[in-house]
């Protein structure tokens, strides 16, 4: 079995190198009648891919420990539905699915009216360009990270999935964000086609939909994590500025720049060079996000071992930057346009792309400091989440700001509602006045804070003066995305800096006061059941001003399959405003229990302002004869 | 098209906005840097060079002391790769629960030379994507 499916990977590779020699070929010399050829080689590559990530997918239902794959990420207490998502637990599933995306991608787009409008010699560099990365990444399959390894003899069990990652979070996280990153692989191929074969129709208008889908998969990816971490790992925190988190983060600060400069291209058609680079920047960001996570280059707080693609990655990258530097600078451009004034939606629009592209250097640099220190140091350097907070979060408050005050702006400068703009001003001062006075006195916080309650209150009274606005699914889209945005930056600016948290050792009955909550301690229970082989539950009972809240019920688990090892179970009173977290830490001789219980407040806006962004962000996506229409609301 | 004074107006910001972001990251890289170290690079710097600084290593087995309640632990920083070199780490917290003897950690905090202890703020212990390990050790095993 596990030969046929490396044969099927393998057949799938030499189809793409192929059938991408024979599209750059057919584009050089003009013959677009070896289209169909082409487009054909697109379908058997999928086909190949598919074939061989169905023998994978059986072999983890059967539990087949002969490939060694499945005897690494699966073992026989594992639930069903974890059997079949261990195909994207370990580093060769991820990256065959990965490439199981892409190649399905390019079967539907095949079949896309976006694909059906795009000139014929846009057609084959496409082409080109798209089974070239799908063979490099057959390449990967084939030769560094095989995951049709076979084990002789096979073992009776397999080593199984730790705990901690068998929680619903876990199943859609990862797939999420590698759905995110394959996505932009038609974009990004398309960019470099268009622009090298001087296509009349804008590709930006064309793969609309394929940026929007790639950007909502990726921001739902990284939310996801966040969100596991709080709620499972039991740390308190949902963001540790870690080289495996920010490597998610880096492509989708480049892949947010790129929709505002879109925008700007798609009503004006200004910057187009811009965003064929920001396109292909986005998609490099993609490989080396996984170079980050996959190489060891960086120590992190995620074990996913060193391995042995990071050369591969390194020249992949290397290459890709070399095609994304020809796309931008050789390519024809067919409008020539200059900008509006700086004071303008288009200006702002500009303003927030060189945000976003800040942000993702400064997260960039700070995750690569060990690496880049080492050129002039002898020991290594590393930069800790107090320089990741002190860099970001100004540029993070300044992003809101701006998106508080653009709306008011014109489209090519002055004010268009000077009603709405004075209301914006007066809503920002009035919040950051009275944040103040409630005791937010971190300036940072109080920025981001006031800039959200601002940007709430434009997006509210956008929808007030401008009925027309009432009706647009598009408008839904964009404001709904940035009303999630300020519920975000509100959620980060109160739970990040005014959390308060604390260890106790508490006896049964006692009490212990944080921030104006009284936690008491009623009672230890420990038990044992068919899946734990100890449980140790401790009640807390929270109330304010001697009313009662709610009670805690955190709990400390040891597994039957995982004797030595120790998990926690969070508990919360949920609330929009402080959330009560708490875990059990352990338990002493004297039957004491230790805690670590903490206050959050606003946390909550976080996820709502996470989920926000990806659901508006489908509103986005619209039928292609709407995208070619010229779009001047 | 566009006025000229537009350009004027887009590269004054540019420089504004780059000053900024230059401030904010030359600040930051002088306040926040941290030394990265392996247990037997600490144990080589001198004493005062580490006063804020990132250990990695594994929990030696040895002299592992745990306080009451898992609010802290005192134990042997081993260096991951020879093995052989040890530095004293103290510290008292909020102990993970993945925290074991050979369980690969990260601690943050700063040498103390009189106790020659490394007293560590923060310890979190490596989030276990997989159990690679043994597959590690299988493959050092095959060479």
């Amino acid at each position: 079995m596990q030969l046929t499916a490396y044969i099927g990977l393998l057949f799938a590779l030499l189809v793409s190198i192929f059938t991408a020699g024979a599209a750059a070929w057919a584009a050089w010399k003009d013959r677009e009648d070896l289209k169909p050829l082409v487009e054909y080689g697109n379908i058997a590559t999928a086909l190949g891919v598919v074939f061989s990530s169905l023998i994978l997918l059986m072999a983890l239902a059967a539990r087949n420990y002969s490939f060694l794959y499945v005897y690494e990420q699966v073992d026989n207490t594992l639930s069903f539905v974890y059997t079949l998502t261990a195909f994207w637990g370990g580093r060769e599933g991820s990256l065959l699915f990965w490439e199981l995306v892409i190649a399905l991608g390019g079967v539907v787009y095949l079949y896309s009216p976006s694909y059906k409008a795009l000139g014929g010699r846009t057609k084959l560099y496409f082409w080109a360009v798209f089974m070239t990365v799908q063979a490099y990444f057959l390449l990967l399959l084939t030769g560094w990270s095989n995951p049709f390894i076979t084990l002789s003899p096979a073992p009776a069990d397999g080593r199984g999935l730790n705990p901690l990652l068998r929680n619903p979070g876990m199943i859609f996280h990862p797939p999420l964000l590698f759905m995110g990153f394959a996505g932009y692989t038609i974009p990004a191929a398309c960019a470099v086609a268009a622009s090298i074969a001087g296509e009349e129709k804008s590709w930006v208008k064309l793969t609309r939909n394929w940026n929007i889908l790639a950007w909502v998969f990726l921001t739902a990816g990284i939310v996801l994590g966040g969100w596991w971490s709080y709620m499972e790992l039991g740390w308190g925190g949902y963001w540790a500025w870690d080289p495996v988190e920010n490597a998610s983060l880096i492509p989708w600060f480049a892949g947010t720049a790129f929709m505002h400069t879109a925008v700007i291209e798609q009503r004006r058609g200004a910057l187009q060079r811009s965003n064929v680079f920001l396109m292909c920047l986005t998609f490099l960001l993609c490989i080396f996000s996984t170079y980050l996570t996959r190489s060891g280059v960086i120590e992190s707080l995620h074990t996913f071992g060193e391995s042995p693609v990071s050369l591969p990655l390194v020249l992949g990258m290397a290459a890709w930057l070399g095609l994304a530097l020809v796309g931008t600078f050789m390519g024809e451009q067919h409008v020539k346009r200059s900008l509006s004034d700086f004071m303008s939606r288009q200006g702002m629009l500009v303003a927030s792309a060189w945000f976003f592209l800040a942000l993702g250097f400064v997260v960039t640099l700070g995750t690569m400091w060990p690496v880049v220190s080492k050129l002039w140091s002898t020991e290594s350097v590393g930069l800790g989440p107090d320089f990741y907070n002190r860099v970001c979060l100004p540029f993070l408050s300044l992003l809101v700001l701006v998106f508080a005050f653009c709306p008011w702006l014109g489209w090519r400068g002055g004010i268009r509602n000077t009603r709405g703009m004075v209301i914006a001003l007066a809503v920002f001062l009035g919040s950051g006045g009275s944040f103040a006075l409630m005791g937010v006195t971190q300036p940072v916080a109080l920025l981001g804070a006031s800039s959200a309650i601002a940007a709430c209150c434009t997006i509210a009274m956008l929808f007030f003066f401008y009925p027309g606005m009432r009706t647009s699914l598009l408008s839904w889209g964009q404001y709904g995305i940035h009303l999630g945005v300020a519920f975000l930056a509100l959620g980060i600016a109160f739970s990040g800096p005014y959390k308060t948290e604390r260890e106790v050792l508490l006896a049964e009955g006692e009490t212990v006061q944080l921030e104006e909550y009284v936690l008491k301690f009623t009672e230890a229970r420990q038990d044992a059941t068919p899946e734990f082989r100890a449980r140790l539950t401790g009640t807390l009972e929270v109330s304010r001003d001697g009313e009662i809240l709610g009670v805690l019920h955190p709990e400390k688990r040891i597994y039957r399959n995982f004797p030595r090892q120790q998990f926690a179970e969070v508990s919360v009173i949920p609330s929009l405003g402080d959330e009560i977290y708490a875990t059990v830490l352990g338990i002493d001789e004297g039957g004491k229990v230790s805690f670590k219980i903490s206050v959050n407040p606003l946390v909550n806006w976080i996820w709502i302002g996470g989920t926000f962004m990806c659901v508006f962000g489908f509103l986005l996506l619209r039928r292609h004869r709407e995208v070619l229409e010229p779009n001047d609301r | 098209m566009a006025k000229k004074s537009n350009k004027g107006v887009y590269i004054v910001a540019m420089l504004l906005f780059l000053g900024g972001l230059g401030y904010l990251i030359v600040s930051g890289l002088s306040e926040d840097s941290t030394y990265f170290l392996n247990v037997s690079e600490a144990l080589a710097l001198e004493e005062g060079q580490f006063n804020k600084a990132r250990l990695f290593g594994k929990v030696s087995p040895r002299h592992l002391e745990r306080a009451p309640g898992s609010l802290g632990a005192d134990f042997d920083l081993v260096d991951k790769v020879d093995g052989v070199n040890v530095l004293r780490v103290s510290y008292r917290g909020a102990v993970p629960d993945t925290f074991k003897e050979n369980v690969e950690v990260i601690v943050e905090g700063r040498y103390d030379p009189a106790r020659n202890v490394f007293v560590a703020k923060s310890l979190v212990t490596k989030c276990p994507s997989k159990y690679r390990e043994q597959s590690e050790a299988m493959d050092r095993e095959k060479g």
